[in-house]
This record gives structure tokens, sequence and C-alpha cells, in this order.
């Protein structure tokens, strides 16, 4: 594998539907072993793009490459070094899991029953190896649907949407599951309109709006060079402390659940802030947020637009 | 193509089929469950009969041996009239659709006629019916033929023309043996073309042609694999149809090799119109409006259930143009006249639609995320 520096090349891809243009000229490389996100909104053009890569897509104009070989050119080549889990994976309704799995084996040419066997341990299935698929969880249905993604050992792993729908304790099963992907030094190829999956999984991020590629870096690379400020939250302070904090020169932005938020330069700022409440009499505060800027400022920042609340809502917080 | 992965595909087509309750009871009871109906419906009116109500107001002698006369041949059975009713009143109350009243002095009138041999003696038995019955004309005919053989022995003579039956088929058959081949053929039509229109809208709708798509399947894997699914569906259901209706109604067709090829063609001609069709049912629940749109006229329109001949004239022509009508016509062939130039030439009709069909159908059916 490291006779090969990049386990992708994406140049100049173009794929247009008619009058809509769904992917306009991106290009970016994935190197082998890293975990490679590619983070936007619904719509934005990310499977478009990675079934293109998949060789299940052709590009209306433009090149990709995997290990090597031109998507265009070597689809069958490709498609046994890979592994795919598309978006919304479904499976034979009436296949248990271990059938299911065997089933994908064969398709590659392998049939060694112990190789499913650690397949199941690895995405923790064991237990469900004789249930049929349509009996699964949302969350199982995703773990067999990586299994399966598994089952040619290959070199590069995409994985689509992996934990849409799922609900935070699933999620964080498939991270599980996903970093011992990388563990095990395969390259993977994560789309998500999550945020925090990508902050938390990538190496490298690609921001992805309207088809087009407005970013590529890690994940705190990315947060430093958009994301300049630091940013305090305030809970439910009341109309006063609001106009107090506009007085003093910043700029809040409105929130929705009635918290008050302000960018600010230094923990200096967040001191004075802080002060000034004290002496002008209010309650200290019930809530108080010092973060760093995140993904998601960034992506509001470069892109103008918000990416899905889920991964942001207090429900998945608390789960954490 | 690869033997391994077709194969693989196979073992999970099956599987999921015998899993799925509903699926196998479509499959392969319904069509021997037309059987069995339709098999007792028309097998009656060879042996027993239409139940023939009748009043004898004569009980005498000469009534009681008409009354026998009507009996005989099994064509009706005599259910007497009790004599202080009102016949019509009576046929009216039971829903009888034909009901015959023999005059009080039938015997009186026999006796002219056969010992006085008065030729100008007659005895006038009505017959009582219900003109809104669909059968009634049939049973006044047969009435009328038993009269006429009474008839002839009262004229003293033997009758001059005597029908001989001489059947055009080697064995004796009886409509249900018509009936079978018929049967067959529409249940591997209704097998075939509804289960590639389902399963292709199905697999699509669901992705997993998708994931299939990014692994080393091909489509000719997959449509092979198709093929070889719905000639087995095919053959147990053909197999499962003769031996129920040969246990059941002891039928005995001809069988030999112009059988499974039929067979393969004909799940090749309705697999092809099932991937043409596909695009029609982007869902996989409009797949089922869609299969019977096309089904249930083939099925009524191609001489399944009755004999095109019954049929219209312009009917009659448009079910030259229904692949289904072929078919059904190199079935009767083969199975029951053995007439290998009508198999072929009817099953050549087959054979080149499927041809036509299924080619079509291969081009047309996408694979993985393209767009048509």
């Amino acid at each position: 594998m490291s006779s090969i520096p990049h386990a992708i090349v994406v140049d100049h891809l173009c794929k247009r539907y008619g009058d809509v243009v769904a992917v306009k000229d991106v290009s970016f490389t994935v190197r082998a072993g890293e975990v490679f996100a590619f983070l936007g909104p619904n719509g934005a053009g990310k499977t478009t793009t990675v079934e293109i890569i998949e060789t299940i897509r052709r590009p209306t104009s433009g090149t990709a490459s995997v290990l090597g070989m031109d998507v265009a050119t070597h689809k069958s080549d490709i498609v046994r070094r890979i592994g795919v889990l598309p978006q919304g994976f479904v499976s034979f309704d009436r296949l248990t899991v271990r059938e299911t799995l065997r089933y994908y084996a064969r398709l590659f040419g392998n049939r060694t029953h112990a190789d499913i066997d650690a397949l199941m341990d690895l995405t923790d299935l064991r237990p469900k190896a004789d249930a049929q698929f349509k009996t699964l969880s949302g969350g199982l249905k995703q773990r067999v649907g990586i299994a399966a993604a598994l089952v040619n050992d290959p070199e590069i792993v995409f994985l689509d949407e992996p934990t849409t729908g799922l609900d935070p304790h699933a999620r964080r099963e498939v991270w599980e599951v996903l970093r011992g992907l990388k563990r095990r030094g395969k390259t993977v190829f994560l789309t998500t309109h999550y945020m925090e999956e990508a902050e938390v999984l990538a190496d490298t991020v690609a921001i992805i709006s309207k088809g087009r590629i407005v970013a590529v870096d890690s994940p705190d690379r990315l947060s430093e060079a958009h994301g300049d400020r630091l940013r305090l939250t305030i809970q439910s302070p009341g109309a006063a402390a609001r106009d107090l904090v506009v007085r003093m020169g910043y700029h809040p932005t409105p929130r929705n659940d009635g918290s008050l938020c302000v960018a600010v330069e230094t923990a200096d700022d967040v001191r004075a802030i802080l002060e000034e409440f004290h002496l002008a009499g209010f309650p200290a505060p019930v809530g108080l947020d010092v973060r760093k800027p995140n993904l998601e400022e960034v992506f509001l920042k470069l892109t103008g637009e918000p990416l899905a609340e889920i991964a942001t809502s207090p429900a998945d917080r608390r789960a954490q | 193509m690869s033997p391994r992965i077709v194969l693989a595909t196979l073992g999970v087509r099956i599987r999921s089929l015998y899993r799925e309750r509903s699926a196998m009871f479509f499959t392969f009871a319904f069509p021997i469950i037309l059987v069995l109906v339709f098999g007792s419906i028309f097998i009656r009116p060879e042996r027993l009969n239409f139940d023939l109500p009748v009043q004898d107001n004569s009980q005498s002698e000469a009534s009681a041996r008409l009354i026998e006369a009507l009996g005989t041949d099994h064509v009706f059975k005599v259910i007497s009239v009790p004599l202080d009713t009102d016949p019509k009143v009576y046929a009216h109350e039971h829903r009888f659709a034909l009901l015959l009243v023999i005059p009080k002095n039938f015997q009186g009138l026999h006796n002219q006629r056969a010992v006085k041999r008065d030729a100008q003696a007659w005895a006038p038995v009505t017959y009582i019916y219900d003109p809104s019955s669909t059968s009634v004309d049939n049973r006044i005919l047969l009435v009328r033929a038993i009269m006429a053989a009474v008839n002839q022995r009262y004229s003293g003579t033997t009758a001059f023309i005597t029908l001989v039956p001489d059947s055009i088929l080697s064995g004796t058959y009886r409509f249900i043996e018509f009936f079978v081949p018929g049967i067959i053929a529409m249940a591997i039509m209704t097998s075939a073309l509804s289960n590639a229109l389902n399963s292709n809208a199905e697999l699509r709708q669901k992705g997993i042609l998708r994931k299939l798509a990014a692994t080393p399947i091909t489509r000719t894997d997959w449509l092979a694999a198709s093929i070889l699914y719905q000639i087995i569906l095919a053959v147990v259901s053909t197999v499962s149809i003769l031996l129920v209706s040969h246990l059941v109604y002891n039928v005995r067709l001809h069988i030999d090799l112009m059988l499974p090829v039929i067979i393969v063609v004909e799940v090749m001609a309705f697999v092809g119109i099932g991937m043409l069709l596909t695009p029609l049912a982007r869902e996989a629940e409009s797949a089922s409006a869609v299969a019977n749109a096309f089904l249930f006229p083939m099925m009524f329109l191609s001489g399944t259930f009755f004999p095109v001949e019954m049929m219209p004239q312009f009917l009659q022509v448009v079910a030259r143009f229904l692949p289904l009508y072929y078919v059904n016509e190199a079935l009767r062939a083969a199975m029951i006249f053995a007439d290998s130039g009508a198999v072929l030439r009817s099953g050549g009709v087959v054979a080149a639609f499927a041809a036509v069909v299924f080619v079509g159908g291969a081009i047309q059916t996408r694979w993985g995320s393209e767009e048509a």
C-alpha cells in the first residue's frame, strides 16, 4: 500500500443530469490509510461523487482513479479491491445475517466460514448471526452493511452516510466499528452530513456545498483557519443582559432557545463580560459555555448554510 | 458470466421465496386451486347431471317407464314433485329452471296409441321453464332428445339413423384435459411476469441493485440467475399441476421433450415483458397493478378458461395478437394431440416473440445507479 501514495485521486470531476449540475469541477486526493470525510448537507453532491469513484456512476467529464486505476476503464478490477456501504443500505429481507455475508463473500469468490465469523465479531453481529435481515434494527442493519462491505478484505472502504437515521447510541456503536477499520490500516472514505462524525473520525475533511468543494484539510486546521474566534454561550440571560453585551461593543447572534451567543477574541473578553454582568447586578448565569470554533461554524462561514440540525440537537448532546 | 455468482444468486432467490409463505402460495397453490375448482365445475356434465323435477299425475306403468327413460344416461336426476302442488309455484319456490308435468290420463292415451294403434292419439307432457336461466335451453334440448327416442319406440320401428361416436383423439378426453394445459400456461405467465416486475421494482427501490453494482456480479449474471429461478418455479408449478390433476381427476396428458422447451420459451417471453414493463412500476407497490392490467385480459382472451372459438369474431382476431394464445395452442398441441408440427408453428411464434422482448428487456434493464 505504501507504494501508492494516493488511494484516490479525483481530478476536475463533473456530473450533469440534463440542466442540473450535481457535481461541479471537483478535485481532491485521499491518502492511503486515512479516514477521509466528505461533509455536506443533503443534496450537496456527496453521493453522486462517491458513486462515481465506486464505479457505479459515470462522470460527465473529469477523471477519478482508485488505487492507480481509472474508474472509467477498470471497473471490475476496482470493485474487487474496494468495499461499499451504499446510502440507506438494505439487503434481502429473508436472508439471515450469516447468509447475507456469505452471499456477498461468494460474489467475490471468498467462501471460508472463518472469515464470515471474524467479520461478525468485528461488527459485533455474532449474537444476531441467524436473525433474518428484516427483523434487525436500523443500527444492526447498518452494521450488516459495513460487514458486507468488508467481505473481500478491501483496501478502501466507502461508507455513504453510515449513521443517518440512527439514534445516538447506535451511531456511537457504528463509530466504534469505523475506528476499528482505521486501526487495521484501511483507507476509509466517509460521507456524512453530521459535523460531529467528521470531527470525531476523520483525518481529512472535505467540505462540499452545492456540488463544489469549498475546503479540504484536517478538522483542527479547518477550525483554526476559518473559525478563528471563541464562542461564548450564556443560557437564558434575559433582554437586559443582551443590551449590556451590545453596549460593550459585541455582536451577539440570536438563538432559538433564548440563549445568548457571542463571538469573542480571547478569554479576557469572556472575563470582561462576566464582570460587567456582576457589576450590573445580574445573577450568576445558570449555563455557561466557552468553546473553540468547530466544524459546524467553519461550515456555516464557508458555505453560508447550516448542516442538518440533528447532530447538534439537545438530545444528541445529552447522549455524549 | 460466472457460474459461481449465478448459483449463489439463484440460491438467495429460492431461499427468499421459500421463507415468504404468501409468495409460495400464489406461485404454487393458486393454480392448483384453480384446477380443482374448475375441474369440479366442468367435470359434472360428463357424469351426473341436472335435477329434473317431474310431477307424475298419471302414477301409472306408462308414466313410470317415461320417467325411467328420462333417468337413463345419467343426464337427469329425476325428482318427484308432490301431486297436490301447483307445479309453477313449486318450480319457482325450489328454484328449478325446468319442470315436467305428466298428464293424469297418460296411461289411457298410451293404451290408445300403443295397444289400439290409434295414430292420432298424442300425449301432452308440459315443460315449465324459467327463461332467465342460462342453461335451460340446453336442458330443454336434452329433454327433447330423450322424448324423440321415446317417440321412436312408440312408432314401433327401429331408428334409421344411428349416431356412432368416433373421437379424433387417441384417448378419451374430457374438458379437464383441455383445461390443464391452459392453467399451466397461465401459472407460468403469472409467475414469470409478476416476479420479474415485482422483484426488479423492489430490488431497485430498496437499493439492493446499487449495492450489487459495486460487487463483481454483472447484469448478465443477475439476468441468468433470474431466468434460472423462473424456470425452476415454472417446472415445479407444472409438475404439481400435472400431479394434482392426475391424482384428483385422473388426467393423463402426453408428456415429452416438447413440454420443457415450451416452458423455457414461455418463461423467457414473460420475463422479457416483465423487464420491459418495469419502468412503469417505479414503486414496488404499483408493480402488481401494472402486472394485473396486463395479465387479466391475456388470461381471458387467450383461451385459458374457454376455447377462443366461443368468443365473438373480433375478439378472436385480438387473441391472435396475444402471446399466451400461442403458448396455449403449443401446449395443447404437445400435450393433447402430440402434434409436433402444430407445436413448432405455435411455439415458433412464442420463441420469436420471446427473443424480441427478452433482448429488449435486458437492454433496457438498468444496473447500478445509472439513470435510463
